[in-house]
Parts: C-alpha cells; sequence; structure tokens
C-alpha cells in the first residue's frame, strides 16, 4: 500500500482523489458501523422473539406485549439517567438506594394504611427533592473533590437505603390508599400501560436533551475528552453535576412507580434494577468509557432483558436452568451485535 | 490565638480523643479476655446479642422486637447486628463484637446454612453461647459441637407447606390448577415448606394440579413480576396461588389485582404479617387469601436468646438435654379466616412483652403459642 501511494506521488490530481475516496470509503464504513450495531441488536431481538412466539403462543398476545411493556417502564426511566451518566465516562451505582429513599418517602407522604398526613401532589415534590438532593450531593462530591463516581455513588447506594429504612421504622408495611392510584402503573390507556407511557415520555425528553440542549452536547465531550471541554472553557462542573442530579430524580420517579406497581412502600423496592439497567446501557451500545452511545440504543438492551426474563417464563424452562440459560443467551446475543464492531485497533477492556 | 495554632489546638484535640478511645477499646478487651471461658457467667458480664438477615423485612424486625422485650425483662444490655443480607457482613460483624472481650449470649438467623459452622466456632473461642435460627447445615448437629452451640430452633417447613396446602385444596374442593412461588431456591426454610405443599396435594388433592413453581427470593418485587408473566402464560387458568412467605404473596396478590383476577383466585401463605392480618379480616378480593400459618419473629428471637442465656448462666447444661431441646421444631399454627380472631392478641402492642414473661415463667420449650413439638435430627422430608 505504501508503494502504490509513493507511486501515486507523481501526479498530484490523482493523489487527492485517491485520498478523498479512501476518506469517503471511511466514512461510509463509520456510518454503517454506526447503524450496524443497533441493526443487528435489532435482528437479535427479533430473533429472541420469534424464538419465544413459536415456544409458546401466549408470547404475543396483546396481554402479554402489555405485560412486558409494563415490566421495562421502570427500567427504562431509570436507565435513561444511567446512560446519560455513562455518556459522561462516570457510573452511578447508587440507583436502588435513591429508588428506596423516594419511595418511602412518597408513600409515607401519600395515602397509607400507616396514616399520617396525605399531602398529595406535594409529596410527589417532596419525594423527588429526596431523590434530587441526593444527585447533587454525588454530583458535587464527585465533582469538587474528584473522588471516582463508582465511589461516591456506592456510598450514596447505602445513604439512600438508610434514609429508606429510617423512615419505614418498625411498623407495619404501609399500603397505599388512594383508590385512583392503585394498580395505576398497568392500568391501559390508548392501548398502553400507564407507566409505559411515563418512560416514553422520559426517553423523548433525554433525547432532546442529549440532542439538541448544552448539557447533552457538553456531556458527549466530556466523556470524549474532558481536558479538552475545560479548556475551551465549557461548564464541565456544572454540566456533570447536573447530569447526576438527572439521573437521581429519574432513579426517583422509578422508585415511586415502582412502590405505586406493588401497592406497598418497602425500602428495597429498588432491588435487581441496578443489574437490569447498567447491563442494558452496555448492551445497547454506550460505551462505558463515555463519549459514545445514545438512549435509544439502551432502549433496546432493557427490552432484550425484559423480553428474555419473560420469554424464559414463558416458555416453561425449568426454574433451575433459567439464570444459566438466560446468560448463555445474552452473551451470545451481544456477540451477536457486537460483530458489527469487530476490528483489529479496536480496545475492548 | 492565630489561625497557625487554632489548627494545632484543634489536631492536638482530635488525636487526644483519638488516643483515649483506643485505650477505652484496649481496656474493654483486657477486661474481657481476663474472665474465665468456662462455666456459669455471671448475669453481669453478660451482653445479648441478636443477628438478623436485615432490618426491613417486617419479620427480622420482630426478631428485633423479641430480643428487646427478653433485654428488658432480663436486665442485659443487648446489640443488634444487621446482616444487610450477606453472609460475609454477618460473620464479620459477630467478629468483630466477639473481639470487644465480652460474653455474649446469641440469638443468629443465619443468612445461609453454611455460616453456621463459622458462627459457632468463633462464639465457643470467645466463651459465649449462641442458638442460630432457621438455617444449618443437616449434619452440623449442636452436640457435636460442644456446649456453647447452645441449640439450632426452627418451626417446621413441612408442616407450614401442609397447612397452606390444605387451605387452598378445600377452597378449591379439590379441583385446580395452582402455581407456587418459592424463597430462595437453595434455602432449606423454603425446600421444606416446598415439599410439604407438594405432598399434601400428591396425598390429599389428587384433583389439583401444580402448574409451575417460579423462585422468587423472598422478593415481593420478584413475586409480583413472576406473577404477571404467569398470569400472561396460563390466564385465568390459574386457581390457587402458593407463595413461601407473606411477603411475595402481596406482591403476587397485587398482580393478580391488577389483572382483574383476584375475585376467582385464592391464596395461601406462610407467615400471617399483621398487613395479610388486616386483609383476611376485610375479606380483600373476595376473601381471596383462604390460609396462612402464624408464627411470629418476636417468639422465635426471645426462645433462642433465652436458651442461650439458660446455658451461659449454667442453669441448662446443654450436653445433658436430650436431642430435640437441642434441634428443635416450634410449633407453627394454622390459621383460617375463621380462627383469625384468636391470633390478633399476639400483634397487641404489648405483644412480645407479654410473651417473653411467659417464656421466663415456663422455659423456652413449653411457651403457648411456640411450644416444643419435635426434633433430635433434620427435619424428615416427605417421601416424592
Amino acid at each position: 500500500m505504501v508503494n502504490k501511494v509513493l507511486s501515486e506521488q507523481g501526479a498530484g490530481g490523482i493523489t487527492t482523489t485517491a485520498i478523498r475516496i479512501r476518506e469517503s470509503g471511511i466514512e461510509r464504513r463509520a456510518r454503517f458501523r454506526s447503524l450496524a450495531e443497533p441493526l443487528s441488536l435489532l435482528v437479535a431481538l427479533a430473533v429472541l422473539i420469534g424464538v419465544f412466539s413459536l415456544l409458546n403462543e401466549r408470547f404475543l398476545t396483546a396481554s402479554n406485549v402489555q405485560n412486558i411493556l409494563t415490566q421495562s417502564a421502570i427500567p427504562l426511566i431509570v436507565a435513561v439517567g444511567a446512560t446519560l451518566v455513562i455518556l459522561l465516562g462516570s457510573i452511578d451505582l447508587s440507583v436502588e438506594g435513591v429508588m428506596g429513599a423516594t419511595g418511602m418517602t412518597w408513600i409515607l407522604l401519600s395515602a397509607n394504611s400507616r396514616g399520617g398526613v396525605d399531602l398529595g401532589p406535594w409529596a410527589w415534590v417532596i419525594a423527588l427533592g429526596v431523590a434530587l438532593l441526593l444527585g447533587v450531593a454525588s454530583g458535587l462530591i464527585f465533582t469538587a473533590l474528584k473522588v471516582p463516581s463508582f465511589i461516591v455513588t456506592l456510598g450514596m447506594w447505602y445513604v439512600g437505603l438508610g434514609i429508606a429504612t429510617m423512615l419505614y421504622g418498625t411498623d407495619l408495611l404501609p399500603r397505599l390508599e388512594d383508590e385512583g392510584l392503585k394498580g395505576w402503573t398497568s392500568r391501559i390507556s390508548l392501548g398502553l400501560p400507564n407507566s409505559f407511557w411515563v418512560a416514553l415520555l422520559v426517553i423523548g425528553l433525554g433525547i432532546l436533551v442529549l440532542r439538541s440542549t448544552r448539557i447533552g452536547r457538553v456531556t458527549l465531550a466530556i466523556g470524549n475528552s474532558e481536558t479538552i471541554v475545560r479548556s475551551a472553557g465549557l461548564p464541565a462542573f456544572r454540566v456533570k453535576v447536573a447530569v447526576f442530579a438527572i439521573a437521581a430524580v429519574l432513579s426517583g420517579l422509578g422508585g415511586i412507580l415502582a412502590t405505586v406497581q406493588l401497592d406497598i412502600g418497602s425500602p428495597t423496592v429498588g432491588s435487581g434494577v441496578l443489574f437490569i439497567v447498567i447491563p442494558a446501557v452496555v448492551i445497547g451500545g454506550t460505551h462505558l468509557s463515555g463519549g459514545k452511545g445514545g438512549i435509544l440504543r439502551t432502549v433496546l438492551g432493557v427490552f432484550l432483558l425484559t423480553i428474555l426474563n419473560n420469554g424464559l417464563i414463558l416458555s416453561g424452562v425449568e426454574s433451575s436452568y433459567q439464570s444459566a440459560v438466560t446468560g448463555a443467551i445474552l452473551v451470545a446475543a451481544i456477540v451477536f451485535a457486537a460483530w458489527s464492531q469487530r476490528d483489529r485497533l479496536r480496545v475492548a477492556k | 490565638m492565630s489561625l497557625k495554632n487554632k489548627r494545632g489546638a484543634l489536631r492536638l484535640a482530635a488525636f487526644a480523643a483519638v488516643a483515649a478511645l483506643a485505650l477505652a477499646g484496649c481496656t474493654s478487651t483486657a477486661g474481657g479476655t481476663a474472665a474465665g471461658s468456662s462455666g456459669p457467667i455471671a448475669k453481669e458480664d453478660l451482653v445479648l446479642v441478636a443477628s438478623v438477615i436485615n432490618t426491613t423485612n417486617p419479620y427480622f424486625i420482630a426478631n428485633i422486637e423479641g430480643a428487646k422485650a427478653l433485654s428488658k425483662k432480663l436486665d442485659i444490655p443487648l446489640e443488634i447486628i444487621d446482616s444487610q443480607g450477606s453472609s460475609q457482613t454477618e460473620i464479620s460483624k459477630i467478629q468483630a463484637i466477639l473481639a470487644q472481650g465480652k460474653k455474649v449470649v446469641m440469638f443468629v438467623n443465619t443468612v445461609a446454612s453454611s455460616d453456621t459452622p463459622t458462627i459457632v466456632d468463633a462464639v465457643k473461642r470467645a466463651g459465649g453461647y449462641v442458638s442460630i435460627w432457621w438455617n444449618k447445615p443437616d449434619n452440623f448437629e449442636p452436640w457435636d459441637s460442644g456446649d456453647n452451640f447452645v441449640a439450632f430452633q426452627k418451626h417446621p417447613g413441612v408442616d407450614s407447606g401442609r397447612c397452606n396446602a390444605k387451605a387452598i385444596g378445600d377452597a378449591l374442593g379439590g379441583k385446580g390448577n395452582v402455581i407456587m412461588f418459592p424463597g430462595v431456591q437453595d434455602s432449606t426454610t423454603s425446600q421444606t415448606r416446598v415439599a410439604g405443599f407438594e405432598a399434601e396435594m400428591r396425598e390429599n388433592y389428587p384433583g389439583i394440579k401444580i402448574l409451575e413453581n417460579q423462585p422468587s427470593n423472598w422478593d415481593p418485587q420478584l413475586a409480583n413480576q413472576n406473577a404477571k408473566d404467569l398470569i400472561a402464560k396460563y390466564g385465568d387458568q390459574i386457581n390457587g396461588v402458593w407463595s413461601a412467605d407473606d411477603g411475595m404473596q402481596l406482591g403476587a396478590i397485587q398482580a393478580f389485582d391488577d389483572a382483574g383476577l383476584l375475585d376467582k383466585v385464592k391464596f395461601a401463605s406462610d407467615g400471617l404479617y399483621p398487613d395479610t392480618v388486616a386483609m383476611m379480616k376485610e375479606g380483600y378480593g373476595n376473601n381471596a387469601i383462604v390460609g396462612e400459618t402464624f408464627h411470629r419473629g418476636y417468639m422465635a428471637s426471645a426462645i433462642g436468646l433465652y436458651t442461650a442465656y439458660l446455658a451461659a448462666t449454667g442453669e441448662i447444661v446443654p450436653s445433658e438435654l436430650p436431642k430435640e431441646k437441642r434441634t428443635s421444631f416450634f410449633d407453627i399454627k394454622c390459621v383460617t379466616p375463621d380462627t383469625l380472631d384468636d391470633y390478633l392478641k399476639y400483634d397487641s402492642p404489648t405483644a412480645a412483652a407479654d410473651f417473653v414473661d411467659q417464656l421466663v415463667e415456663n422455659g423456652p420449650w413449653d411457651t403457648e403459642p411456640a411450644t416444643l413439638t419435635g426434633g433430635g435430627g433434620p427435619e424428615v422430608m416427605p417421601k416424592p
């Protein structure tokens, strides 16, 4: 190749054309790659859906599809925040703690079986305020004190859980008493479960923030190179705090919806969500190192995981094999989805 | 004072405080080691310790309540260990308390069966006395480990499962389809309850078919999700739902309520949580809950701690006890909506204190409603 380039050096015009052709080739391949990954994820998803619907004809019925959408709603909401944080190149492990603290604050301030006050809409405001505080605290400690986000948010997880446990005390389980809210998350409006409508709204807003606002653009830039962002005088500090705050508020919203869904308040209402959300973001193709990825891809990741769980139960896989089978299918699906990303120079860590 | 001096003074004060704390720590350890590790221990030297799996599940909160009541009754200080669901946390916190050098009288609701030998060994070396509740390896018996492992105690799971099966079987008139939500799959507590439920159905209700079981890790949220999936799978074919504890049952009931199926399905489970009592009383969802087994966390912790206390003070010598008082099964009551009222008194605000009064009067094996019913070896599983 070197020889070829050298031999072309003689005639100036041809060299420029050769370089242009090469460049456009690279660009085309890059564009193909950026599409190929979500596409192969879609194919993997379609294969899963195909196989599961062959194994059980109830899989693709309207009621099961609504069931899958209800189950994916809360992880989707939380995952939008997690994607933003991971795009920064950071991580938010506090998800379950924030969900617990927010859910518990909310139910104790709403009509519940323990009595107490019923603040109605103010319960939402105060509960989400608790989430916001936790998020801002994580963000400030992370940015101002330069502690790795992994450690800060791990700590904040337990702070959240601690707040929830303290609020819970030793009384009866608080049960939701607002008849209008009971079962609201899985009730159907215009063909879709209510909680999924909320998820769609959050996803829409998330995409808007990421694509069309300064916060979104600076987030992506920080993920690529924080040094450049800072030397360009962009507000890296403020954006990082804001992203952690947004993520925490979304976790909090997830916590409230999970409490509504279960109809009882529990400090561990978020249990298991972290290990759906973070894998979903990564499966979707957002790089853990930040800067590359997006919210729509995460949506595919969440669906892949939810459908896998639901499909295995519906197709009657013996429960003792379920976790092994889930793992194996998951690895296979990711290998397939990431096939287009193989590159001699790509580094996987 | 200049700023610099102020900082210096502050540092000095902080250093002094740390040094004082460290010294205090040393003295208490030294004092503890000096005391003898065998023979009866004076009451003033004892500390009660209750170790629970977490502090959010109503059952474990009741464990703590019972330990507090006994601590008050015996006038001995109490320390609580929250294992946060982790064997590692549990063992390291227990070791930290033992390292303080006090003589412990301990109740441990073990996170996993396999924690028991490690805990027993640590307590033994520190000269304390321990009762283990619910989980231990079958072949690790108290009489093989000396007097410091005073007793292993539990409520029999097979009886619990059988009681629930009868309730559902009768409510469905001996015909229908049932789904099951066991707890953590490798927990003996869950396994024995499942075995009892399945055996009762097989032996006495041949018309009832068990469609499927989905282990739900004692997690209401997971049981809720699994129930939603099984509703999608079987729809209105499901007539009965069994859960290995009331927490998971609350999650399952919510899923059936959301699907509009609550009126047609019957539920039974273990624990009779106060919330379940309220639901049964109001006849929630066309009397959806048809049977429960009754036991209380405060009874378990009080019985466990009191047995260990008697051994520590020399009032009982564990090695001289019959085997069923070392590996012991305590009665579990079978409750239906008709007999519910008999059990309301055990949830009154003074219930734990009342139980402890009875316990100290009658001894650990003869206090209603949790009297000794059997034991002396691993729980016998029904024949498959």
